[in-house]
């Protein structure tokens, strides 16, 4: 498309214009697996070009996918064919960290743990903690609603973003919001801007709550030698108000696949494995811990232990963060759903994952933020096997229709991207969908922004 | 043997995560997907598996943009090895990427490096007139270290065993003072050092240009000369000889090649001087010289071993006089990437540029590190206001050594 690469380089610094296929196979897809090549990827630097590229693509009907470090696991960044992918990885300046009013404000390309050492560095905290975050991007955070295992006590994304500055499939900039805590003007745009996908705009700047740094922390283990007990215990621990930062599950099925990559001595025969980290004053902590230590005890815990210090800690949250590599040396792709339900239904979205991976004959690994309800069911999968990757995504439809059955939500922190689009009407049925279309419309009456996203036209899944 | 049926697998579980975006140096700088590992494989899958994308510059330039340096390998949740699909693919499209007949040449007649040096020495200066080598080079010894040491060291006091020792060419060419710190830690604490004369090259600078035939020549060569010997252990003073050693020479072979097994029994016995000295205990009689604060820049072919990233420090620990202070990111590349930074000199000097900073930073009063590719890139970086060292050196100042190896 010779017209759009001279088009394109008029409206940027055209050694951030890419048109070349070597170049653009890298934008194919995100962390899903469905590869589409997209006309063009550029690389704006600054709000004011990013309004340029909209306002062309606006005018010549070019579809754009905004795209940060292409991590996301419901395929919200995979672009469309013929489409521009805007790599949004160059806006990178935190702009201003207030002490005064625990906020920031910084820009989307802004890599999250980067972030987090920074503010940390001057006591600050912004809690949420995408597995992703070595690498991932605040705008693709706001984008997707990300949470993390600090969602339990914490809160996701959503409940940190309280300005933002976008830019409109027009051109127009638009800004809401701030530093003030309190807001009741207007309708919320912020908060309709984040979990969009993309769809409505693009999220160049964002305003986000702070918290100071928790002055302690403590990380401990309980053993269960079934699964039912340690789900009652987390109940009973929630219920109590002592709400660990995190509160992780381990089932039996993780644990194996832990001690084959990396063996930590965890207990072979054991159902359940929670990992529970507490932070707070140092006092609270310790009452705290002895609540949680008595709670397991009633339920019938078989050990617990608390981390005496910072590396024993270390090695606990070790399980917990080498599931992800030791799940994705089991198979060439792993769909990682994160199908959420009510905290006290845990127990049966649980037992509901194995009927349905006995049914599809699938190994499907189940571990995820228990304590707020949020599973990561890991379905194995390959796909150059298309027989198997449709019975992957016929369990992905399962799962997603069991955990709406018990009360819960399709997605808990990944979004809906393409991979659950089919299942929305399910969750808001056909007048929810049709809203967010006309609202979708208001702000893109030309559908360029992310199409394909969220819903899909002409209905409902075959599931 | 580095041909891409034995790799389509592996490029296969790559789950597309990009976690690589962390760790790749070349991404850092050019901010452009297809510059990091993930979108490197897509890319050979392209090319070589699937092949529904013909050979082009473009192609050329990322495969060859890769510093090899291991970063993302290291850091891969799948643990793919993306440095081994790199060389691979140029191996594959050497003929349309790879070195040209001239430069081929010269490139194995270093490799092959002959006992009198003059073809090499010949060789290296041939590389320089067709800029090769960059013009700050420096001079080649005009006798190698091999030239000048023995065959056979004896050890002082009492025997503790017996090393073959690995000459790279760095320490034969350019650091022989590396050499003679290392016979000198060795003898001083009672170890016999075997030193096979007509060594090679150990290949890694073929195979990071696809030259397969070339470095499968060095691998058997050196094969040959070290599985003979009797000795507890192959010691190696180069971070990047021992990757190649221990790990890259039996992948340089076809899996059924004869030599495989000699291959296996040098690898088994490779071990890098500061891991062995540490490993061993080798510290007696340490001498306090003047106070010298050190900053560790760790080699990115750390992973063979275990104990390499801790090594160095721990060596130093045991030195009276001598401290480490950490700098941000030590394993943070250097951009030398062996020879890398000829061929790419803005990006190799844009990475360097973050290493030095970290350097200066630490106001050390010396950089320490076990490749000699980072030692001289670092050394071209500081101009000479900060020596860069190999940890061996130091500990053969602080050993009260008495009067062997003239």
């Amino acid at each position: 498309m010779p017209g759009l690469v001279r088009d394109l380089e008029a409206l940027l610094d055209p050694r951030r214009v890419f048109s070349q296929p070597e170049d653009l196979l890298a934008y194919a897809n995100d962390a899903t697996h469905k590869r589409v090549m997209p006309a063009m990827v550029v690389q704006p630097t600054t709000p004011a070009e990013i309004s340029r590229i909209l306002g062309y693509a606006n005018k010549n009907l070019i579809s754009v996918v905004p795209r940060g470090a292409g991590t996301g696991l419901s395929g919200g960044a995979t672009p469309g064919a013929d489409s521009i992918v805007i790599d949004l990885k160059r806006l990178q300046q935190v702009i201003e960290v207030d002490k005064q009013n625990l906020t920031a404000t910084l820009e989307c390309g802004v890599v999250t743990q980067k972030f987090h050492s920074l503010v940390e560095a001057m006591g600050l905290f912004y809690p949420p903690d995408p597995q992703s975050m070595l690498v991932c991007t605040i705008g693709g955070n706001v984008a997707t609603r990300a949470g993390g295992s600090r969602g339990v006590k914490y809160g996701t994304t959503k409940d940190y973003v309280i300005g933002i500055e976008a830019v409109l499939p027009d051109g127009e900039i638009i800004r809401y919001g701030g530093k003030s805590v309190k807001m009741s003007s207007g309708y919320d745009l912020a908060r309709l801007m984040t979990g969009s996908e993309g769809t409505l705009g693009i999220i160049t700047k964002v305003t986000v709550k702070l918290l100071t740094l928790p002055a302690f922390r403590r990380t401990m283990v309980a053993v269960f030698a079934e699964l039912e007990a340690a789900a009652e215990a987390v109940s009973a621990i929630i219920a109590t108000g002592a709400v660990p930062s995190s509160l992780e599950l381990l089932t039996k099925s993780s644990l194996e696949t832990i001690e084959a990559f990396i063996p930590l001595g965890l207990p072979k025969d054991a159902e359940a494995f929670l990992l529970i980290e507490l932070d707070g004053h140092e006092g609270k902590v310790n009452e705290e811990t002895q609540q949680i230590i008595a709670i397991c005890q009633d339920n019938g815990v078989r050990e617990t232990k608390v981390a005496g210090d910072a590396a024993e800690a270390e090695r606990m949250w070790l399980a917990r963060r080498v599931l992800f590599p030791a799940t994705a040396r089991l198979a060439p792709n792993v769909l990682i759903e994160d199908a959420t339900v009510p905290r006290s239904q845990v127990p049966a979205m649980i037992r509901e994952i194995k009927r349905i991976a006995d049914l599809n004959q699938l190994i499907i690994g189940v571990s995820g933020h228990v304590g707020d309800g949020n599973l990561h069911p890991g379905i194995l999968t390959d796909k150059s096997n298309p027989e198997l990757m449709r019975r992957a995504e016929k369990a992905m439809g399962e799962i997603a229709k069991e955990a709406l059955r018990l009360g819960g939500t399709l997605s808990g922190e990944h979004g809906i991207g393409y991979l659950k689009a089919p299942y929305l009407e399910w969750e808001f049925q056909s007048a929810g969908v049709d809203l967010m279309r006309r609202i979708k419309k208001a702000f893109d009456p030309n559908g360029i922004m992310n199409p394909g996203k969220i819903w899909i036209d002409g209905g409902d899944a075959d599931v | 043997m580095y041909r891409i049926e034995d790799y389509t697998k592996e490029i296969n579980r790559c789950i597309q995560c990009n976690f690589c975006l962390e760790h790749c140096p070349v991404f850092i700088e050019d901010g452009i997907e297809s510059s990091v590992a993930r979108g490197r494989l897509n890319l050979i899958q392209a090319l070589l598996v699937e092949k529904n994308l013909a050979p082009s510059d473009r192609a050329g330039e990322l495969l060859n943009r890769c510093l090899l340096c291991t970063n993302c390998t290291q850091g891969c949740p799948s643990g793919i090895p993306v440095d081994d699909i790199v060389i691979t693919a140029r191996a594959e499209l050497q003929k349309k990427y790879g070195l040209g007949r001239g430069k081929r040449f010269l490139l194995r007649q270093v490799v092959n490096r002959s006992s009198t040096t003059n073809l090499a020495t010949w060789a290296l200066s041939m590389a320089r007139h067709l800029n090769m080598v960059p013009d700050e080079f420096p001079e080649i010894a005009s006798q190698s270290f091999e030239q000048l040491v023995s065959v056979n060291i004896k050890p002082q006091g009492e025997v503790r065993g017996k090393v073959g020792y690995f000459i790279g060419c760095a320490t034969n060419y350019l650091y022989p003072e590396i050499g003679d710190a290392v016979i000198k830690v060795l003898t001083a604490n009672g170890y016999e050092v075997v030193i096979p004369e007509n060594q090679h090259c150990c290949g890694i600078p073929a195979l990071v240009h696809g030259e397969l035939g070339v470095a499968q020549d060095a691998v058997r060569w050196n094969a040959d000369l070290f599985a003979k010997l009797e000795v507890d252990a192959v010691i190696t003073d180069c971070t990047s000889c021992g990757y190649m050693l221990k790990v890259k020479a039996a992948k340089t072979l076809a899996k059924d090649d004869p030599y495989q097994s000699k291959v296996a029994a040098v690898a088994a016995k490779v071990v890098e001087i500061t891991d062995f000295v540490t490993r061993e205990g080798l510290w007696q009689d340490l001498k306090a010289e003047k106070e010298l604060k050190v900053t560790y820049h760790v080699p990115c072919h750390r992973a063979w071993s275990p104990n390499l990233i801790q090594a160095p420090r721990k060596l130093i620990s045991m030195l009276p006089a001598v401290s480490v202070v950490e700098m941000s990111e030590p394993q943070r590349c250097c951009g030398a990437g062996g020879s890398f930074f000829v061929d790419h000199q803005q990006l190799a000097e844009s990475i360097r540029a973050r290493k030095l900073k970290d350097i200066h930073d630490t106001e050390a009063d010396a950089v320490i590190t076990q490749c000699p590719a980072c030692r001289y890139y670092l050394s071209q970086g500081l101009k000479e206001k900060m020596p860069v060292l190999h940890p061996v050196e130091l500990l053969a100042k602080a050993i009260r050594a008495k009067g062997f190896y003239e």
